[in-house]
């Protein structure tokens, strides 16, 4: 553990890096775009009177703050550590997702730009995003793979209703990762008057860090309720991980809070050993993708690799550059959850506690499952139950063998 | 003189480059193999040849479909050298350029430039890796005089060029607009005049690729560069099982830049 560093932990540095991670892997086109985006987000990070917006957006908007919520009964049930939720779900729009397009919205407003797109696997980052563009009165174009416009239909007319375009996007693997690709090629052909509100901290430099930013919300409210609800800091928080935005906005506050432990949970699919899984920091290599350095999944030609999860929005083959960085320093542990785990620990939420979690959130809960039996009742667990499950009732009837 | 400064040489005689782009491994190796030689034949100057990457993100719709059928044939980056290798047997001075993404050329790790040079090839254009995150690459390459060909956009302002300019080698890709590949281009005047500004910069050649599809639009953009990149019209004829019509198409190229 190189834990001394961490005082000094400032990431992103001046080039976009994460240790060796992160950086702007982007056409020429795009970095004019990326450096104008930085610019202005630097001034706005300082800026009382954006911030002040953001904030307000958060609570009368989305209903922040999102509480701390005491599962009993699962507690007693596992029988060990104390665990605690924090209730993402809910926000407006069901997710954490909501957190960072409230933030980015502005910036788009604030660049003067009348068009927006993002990119969505599960629908989340889509519905968020036509949500603040319905709100803000802005243009707004999602593109989502067709396998995912298939399993997420609920989404995918939510979008519409909010006034976006879906575009089905039908090259490669057909799922999130191709989504993205084909945002970027819109985003370099319209960069004029185009914001693309990547919806991970993923992507190249600043996204990882903006998106870091304003989901860090959930961790600074964290580290008040926690102090109010059990006089200390949580011993374990563990989120799941894709690209990794809820993670890092639950985990971005604590890092220098080291007698906190941090721990991130990837969609292992059917076990890291089968090769079927979208879990790069179990199983991956480092490379270049998407804008970013960091770990994916890839053959040994640099191809990319098809990802296998239940859950869309864990269905993608890299990962953000800071969370490479975190797993190689040592101050996260990431492990995996199957499908199978996260769909068992989707149950026993749902009828334990009355909380349906969605099945991306489940892949933590089936890991805080494992633990919570192992450790004593003295220990507190933070589950960030980054969003509602009510979009995954079709896929879980599915896997059940029921049809609705 | 390395090959590429014999190519662009000819500017002494006033003859513009005829730059082509095409898949390796579309539709299959053999195929591909032929396609480069029957190019050279027409009057290609320099092959570009794409590395199928299962991301293209800088390509339209046609080019991406190209990299989808090569990756179908399970094409791998050592078919590719061979590839170049076969082409170089052939013939000595026409350049090879190898196109594609940095996670392909990553693959190769600190092997990729001595490979790049025994297999002939003499520069690589790299899409996602933009001048500020190419210092080590451009190094490395250099050891093996491999240069590494920058491409410049409509949107890279001239202080930045400046920047770029200081190290870059062979010549330079003018992307003619913001875009993918095989978009359409609408402004001639504004490649001209940022044409014209780059060349004032620099003693490097100056080719323009991106929505050149036919003889008239290459002779235009011809007129006021050392020569221009067709890729997508090609590919076309790949994709719709018409190869044999490649060969008259470069040809009315070569004819019309000159």
């Amino acid at each position: 553990m190189k834990y001394k560093k961490l005082n000094n932990y400032a990431f992103p540095d001046k080039e976009g890096r994460f240790g060796e991670f992160g950086g702007k892997y982007v056409s020429e086109t795009l970095i004019t775009a990326l450096e104008e985006l930085e610019k202005v987000y630097v001034k706005v990070k300082k800026d009382k009177s954006f911030q002040k917006e953001v904030i307000k957006d958060l609570n009368d908007f989305v209903g922040r703050p999102s509480p701390l919520y005491f599962a009993e009964r699962w507690t007693k049930k596992l029988g060990g550590a104390k665990i605690y939720l924090k209730r993402e779900d809910l926000n407006h729009t069901g997710a954490h997702k909501i957190n960072n397009t409230v933030g980015q919205v502005l910036l788009a407003k604030k660049m003067g730009k009348k068009r927006v797109i993002a990119e969505t696997g599960a629908g989340q980052h889509g519905v968020a995003t036509a949500t603040v563009s319905a709100r803000h009165g802005l243009e707004c174009i999602i593109f989502m793979g067709e396998e995912d416009i298939e399993r997420q239909a609920l989404n995918v007319y939510r979008m519409k209703l909010l006034g976006a375009e879906v575009c089905s996007v039908d090259s490669g693997t057909k799922t999130l990762k191709d989504a993205m690709n084909e945002a970027m090629r819109d985003w370099v052909t319209n960069v004029e008057d185009t914001h693309y509100i990547i919806g991970s901290v993923a992507g190249p430099h600043p996204y990882p860090e903006i998106v870091r930013d304003f989901n860090s919300i959930v961790g600074k409210e964290l580290k008040i309720q926690s102090k109010k609800e059990f006089g200390k800091y949580p011993d374990i928080i563990v989120a799941c991980v894709g690209g990794g935005s809820n993670a890092m906005g639950i985990f971005y506050p604590f890092i220098k809070e080291t007698k906190t432990k941090l721990v991130g949970v990837e969609a292992g699919g059917s076990g890291v050993k089968s090769g079927k899984h979208a879990a790069p920091l179990s199983d991956g290599k480092v490379g270049v993708l998407h804008g970013m350095k960091t770990y994916l999944m890839q053959d040994k030609n640099g191809q990319i690799l098809s990802t296998h999860s239940v859950s869309a929005g864990l269905d993608y083959p890299g990962v953000g550059p800071e969370h490479a960085y975190l797993r190689d320093i040592g101050r996260v542990e990431y492990q995996s959850a199957t499908d199978q785990q996260a769909l068992k620990s989707f149950h026993d939420l749902t009828k334990t506690e009355g909380i349906m979690p969605a099945l991306e959130t489940s892949h933590a809960l089936a890991y805080v499952n494992k633990i919570a039996p192992k450790l004593s009742k003295s220990k507190t667990i933070v589950i960030n139950l980054s969003g509602r499950g009510d979009k995954d009732m079709f896929t879980v009837a599915k896997e059940d063998g029921m049809t609705l | 003189m390395t090959r590429l400064e014999k190519v662009f040489n000819q500017k002494e005689t006033k003859n513009k480059v005829l730059v082509t782009y095409t898949v390796a491994g579309d539709p299959n190796l053999g195929s591909s193999k032929k396609i480069l030689n029957d190019l050279i034949a027409s009057g290609a100057d320099i092959l570009e040849i794409g590395v199928p990457f299962s991301d293209p993100m800088s390509e339209g719709p046609v080019i991406q479909k190209a990299h989808e059928r090569a990756l179908k044939k399970n094409i791998q980056f050592k078919d590719i050298l061979n590839l170049c290798k076969q082409i170089r047997i052939k013939n000595k001075n026409v350049p090879i350029i190898l196109m594609g993404y940095m996670n392909s050329f990553l693959s190769l790790k600190n092997k990729l430039a001595k490979e790049l040079n025994q297999a002939g090839v003499d520069g690589v254009i790299v899409v996602d890796l933009p001048y500020d995150e190419s210092k080590s690459f451009f190094n490395n390459l250099k050891k093996e005089s491999i240069d590494l060909i920058r491409l410049i956009s409509p949107t890279t302002d001239s202080k930045r060029l400046k920047r770029m300019l200081a190290s870059s080698s062979g010549y330079l890709y003018y992307v003619s607009l913001k875009g993918i590949t095989g978009a359409e281009l609408k402004n001639f005047n504004e490649v001209k005049n940022k044409v014209k500004k780059i060349k004032s910069q620099t003693n490097l050649p100056v080719v323009v690729g991106f929505g050149i599809k036919d003889a008239p639009t290459a002779k235009k953009m011809a007129s006021f560069s050392d020569g221009i990149v067709v890729g997508t019209k090609i590919i076309d004829f790949i994709e719709k099982k018409s190869t044999p019509k490649i060969s008259n198409f470069t040809k009315s190229l070569k004819k019309a830049i000159n």
